[in-house]
């Protein structure tokens, strides 16, 4: 049965919902529905799984652009309800014939309804009989509807069922997709050949706004395995680095050569580097706008063959006279174009996709301003949608949260991760750099137990900048030194405690466990995520394993995620500044700082405009 | 050489047009009676100067309220019982601002002709807050919206919405007065007004310092509110910051009103 269905406008007023299902939905699905998927541009999935104590609902939306209105179906999940998306196409039409913007109250639309439900109903009735009658074989869309929703099913009482229209139907579902997934991961991949494309791209979006989602939620950590399963084959990709030698010990001997007064460097190296000026957190940027104007003409240039394709003359009547409603075919050339331009800026493709689907669903059927053309509208809207993702969601104020800390007598702890040879030790030494010019007194920990050299590396940073450093040699547990190191500084009274962890890639298990064991011990108040500029596709696997692995490894019912990203070798990418856009997507965290060269000041904030030009341009 | 020369012709030819242009037009004027003239010559200085006024005036004068606050605080309930003077069926959380120019739905029963209010609804997620700057410079108030019944656990975030806000360009430039309104008062667990203002002041005191250290990196603060060495209050502030008391759900709107009265004149 359906839970509830609701109509409003953009602006948040409810204008119509259904009073004879009247159930009182539990939580608040909608309010989530929209702030953490139409507001996060991921409103071209197909559906959304809210989950709170004691209700599942599958969320099914539509949008009317032109008039700002917005349709919403509420079901529960372990129903699998076929005539959803009939209906709210339905509803969408039936109800834009009567609405007025000045008026409110829509009781009449009661009847309608009713007879579009009925209709509704009916017809996937029938749709089934025959597909029972006929082949055995499901179309894609259905299949790809029976995953998705399968997925997330609890182990609830099937008697709710019972007199239901579908429970025949949603019965045997169950058996053949709740309870022996392995089945139906197969029966998949046999349809997958006569029709995949279709099927494999419906996975893909159910599957990531769920993986997000189901993360931060305590109930998703069942489940997601099992969605993992059946969308696995995208999302793999070659992993580009072999995974390390564990067991191969180094000689006690050769390892510790660590002792202090054999460091020659001690000497020439300038005391504090106090005189380095001020770190680039704190400086204004200046952009320079001509090579930007320079650029725009460019980007006009490249989106100029599809209005040609068309005709100069139709086309420039069509910019003048204005269009009545953009179609999805108007908009396609476009958005390809779009989409390319994104990819070459190194935004990753899965990525692109779907932001191009999301800034498609939101402009589809809207009327085109008279002296436009599609392309610029398009890029307007994605312009607007990219601000919208890279804005951070938190305040990432990091001294406001020190000196909050500070009240509490507590260290702020911030630990440092990512892959291999990102950068973590060294931008670890320009947040410490950053955050003693603001008179806070910081103290690092050398977790990196692992790599040789890098305690070295940290105690030579820590003598440039005159913090003390707390290190236990290597072969400890990385864990149990952070442990010690933070109730070191609550000893000696330091605000600031920056922890220092081995380098580790997403797939390589143990390492991540070790890393999952840190986090959990300490619990830090914030676990920032070191990636490089320069990655491309491979930032999205980084970012979302690293949260499923910390998600997946932790014990406690809430696990600890990555907080905000720290982006590496800014310097080094021109104008591909897509990695950056790429993270945030996938995380749903902020890009707090950005490292932008080698020395101790080459640290600054994201400029989040100037990236977006970038990007568009 | 030769194109040059052609040229010279040419504009020699145009030069002798001109002047034929000119002693014509000069004649048609000798030939209209000179009263005519400068009636004409009246009504259209006359017209120039009226629209130059009205632009003046207005710009001075704007009437666009602006309803701000955190995501969940009821600024769109508030604008739907300022326009109609009902909540409707209740609202979800906005994806875009809400704009209108009405007569506010108390006032409409009265006689006096009253001059309509533009207020704008701005959504209070925070990946939509980048609005806000749309709608500040061309404010006559400010209205922050502030969750009385779950003030605690958003007091940082409001606080520091609210510091953004005070120390806005055009704010500060401008003294656009911000009324401090406190929602859901009709609930028996709400926060008083009193509490409210002492910890975001509190709250603000505490960001003046962290933000302080990081505003030469932040375009948008220019500005720094109240006096060093001393706690902040409200009353340090060069625009008028005012507190006050409402419920979107029940209707109880009346404080609101009277500071739109106070800032749009009739």
């Amino acid at each position: 049965m359906l839970e509830q269905l609701l109509i409003f406008t953009r602006g948040g007023l409810i204008l119509w919902t259904c009073k004879e299902l009247g159930n009182a939905l539990r939580g608040s699905p909608i309010d989530t529905l929209i702030r953490s998927c139409l507001l996060e541009e991921r409103s071209g999935a197909a559906s959304y799984n809210y989950d709170a104590p004691g209700a599942a609902y599958t969320l099914k939306w539509t949008f009317h652009n032109e008039l700002g209105l917005v349709f919403v179906a509420v079901y529960q999940r372990i129903l699998h309800l076929l005539y959803v998306d009939d209906l709210l196409a339905m509803v969408k039409q039936g109800f834009s014939e009567i609405y007025d913007p000045k008026r409110m109250v829509y009781d009449d639309f009661d009847e309608t309804f009713r007879q579009l439900r009925m209709e509704a109903e009916a017809r996937t009735n029938e749709l089934k009989k025959t597909k029972q009658v006929g082949k055995p074989l499901n179309n894609a869309r259905k299949q790809g509807q029976d995953q998705k929703t399968g997925f997330g099913e609890n182990k609830k009482s099937n008697s709710g069922l019972a007199d239901d229209g579908d429970a025949e139907r949603t019965k045997g579902h169950k058996l053949e997709n709740g309870y022996s997934n392995g089945n139906h991961v197969i029966e998949s991949k046999l349809t997958a050949v006569v029709n995949g494309k279709e099927n494999t791209s419906s996975n893909v979006g159910a599957f990531d706004v769920n993986k997000l989602q189901k993360l931060r939620s305590k109930g998703g950590k069942k489940t997601d395995p099992v969605a993992n399963k059946g969308s696995k084959e995208e999302p793999k990709k070659k992993v580009t680095k072999k995974n390390r030698v564990w067991d191969e010990k180094p000689t006690e001997a050769k390892l510790d050569f660590t002792d202090p007064v054999g460091e020659n460097g001690d000497n020439n190296i300038d005391v504090l580097a106090a005189d380095q000026g001020q770190s680039m957190m704190d400086k204004e940027e200046v952009f320079s706008s001509d090579s930007e104007d320079e650029e725009d003409e460019e980007g006009d240039k490249g989106s100029k063959p599809d209005a040609k394709k068309k005709g100069w003359f139709s086309s420039m009547f069509q910019s003048i006279s204005g269009k009545a409603s953009l179609d999805k075919a108007d908009l396609e050339p476009a958005l390809k174009a779009l989409k390319d331009r994104l990819m070459t800026k190194n935004v990753a493709e899965e990525i692109a996709e779907k932001l191009c689907e999301s800034v498609a669903a939101s402009l589809e059927g809207k009327k085109l301003a008279s002296f436009t053309r599609i392309s610029s509208t398009v890029q307007a809207a994605m312009e607007e949608a990219l601000v919208r993702i890279l804005t951070p969601r938190r305040s990432i104020d990091i001294l406001r949260d020190v000196h909050a800390a500070k009240e509490q007598k507590k260290p702020y702890v911030v630990v440092f991760v990512g892959v291999n040879g990102v950068g973590k030790s060294t931008n670890l030494a320009k947040v410490a750099y950053w955050l003693l010019q603001h008179k806070v007194s910081v103290m690092m920990a050398a977790c990196d137990t692992f790599r040789s050299g890098a305690v070295e590396q940290l105690r030579t940073h820590a003598r440039r900048l005159q913090i003390p450093i707390f290190e236990k040699g290597y072969e400890k547990d990385p864990a149990v030194v952070a442990k010690e190191a933070i109730q070191e500084a609550s000893r000696n009274g330091s605000d600031v405690v920056l922890v220092d962890t081995a380098g580790r890639m997403q797939d390589n298990e143990p390492l991540m466990r070790a890393l999952s064991k840190l986090i959990n011990l300490n619990s830090p108040d914030l676990v920032l995520f070191v990636g490089e500029a320069l990655v491309g596709n491979d930032a999205v696997d980084q970012l979302s394993k690293f949260n499923q692995k910390l998600a997946d490894l932790s014990t406690s019912p809430e696990p600890r995620l990555i907080d905000g990203i720290l982006l590496t070798k800014f310097d080094t990418i021109d104008d591909k500044v897509g990695a950056a856009l790429s993270m945030v997507y996938i995380s749903g965290a902020p890009v707090m700082f950005v490292g932008c060269g080698q020395s101790y000041t080459d640290l600054k904030k994201l400029n989040v405009k100037s990236i977006v030009k970038t990007l568009i341009k | 050489m030769e194109g040059t020369e052609q040229w010279k012709v040419q504009v020699e030819q145009l030069k002798v047009q001109m002047e034929q242009w000119l002693e014509q037009g000069l004649e048609f004027v000798h030939q209209i009676p000179p009263i005519q003239l400068y009636v004409g010559v009246g009504v259209l200085l006359f017209t120039t100067l009226l629209l130059l006024f009205t632009r003046l005036f207005k710009r001075r004068k704007s009437n666009t309220i602006v309803l701000s606050g955190l995501s969940g605080s009821g600024k769109t309930i508030l604008f739907y019982q300022l326009r109609d003077g009902s909540s409707h069926q209740g609202t979800v959380t906005s994806m875009e601002p809400n704009e209108g120019t009405f007569v506010l739905h108390s006032e409409i029963a009265k006689k006096d002709k009253l001059k309509p209010v533009h207020l704008v609804d701005v959504p209070g997620h925070s990946r939509l807050r980048a609005k806000l700057d749309d709608f500040l410079p061309q404010a006559a108030g400010v209205v922050f919206v502030v969750d009385a019944l779950d003030f605690l656990p958003n007091c940082r975030a409001a606080s520091e919405y609210l510091y953004d806000i005070l120390t806005n360009a055009s704010v500060v430039k401008k003294k656009i007065p911000v009324l401090i309104l406190c929602n859901k008062t009709d609930k028996v667990t709400a926060h008083t007004k009193e509490f409210i203002n002492r910890q975001m002041e509190k709250e603000i005191d505490k960001l003046r310092v962290s933000r302080s250290a990081i505003s030469a990196a932040d375009i948008a603060n220019d500005f720094t509110l109240g006096i060093p060495g001393k706690a902040f209050s409200f009353t340090q502030c060069h625009n008028k910051v005012a507190v006050a008391e409402a419920s979107g759900l029940t209707g109880e709107v009346s404080e609101v009103e009277q500071f739109i009265r106070e800032n749009v004149k009739f």
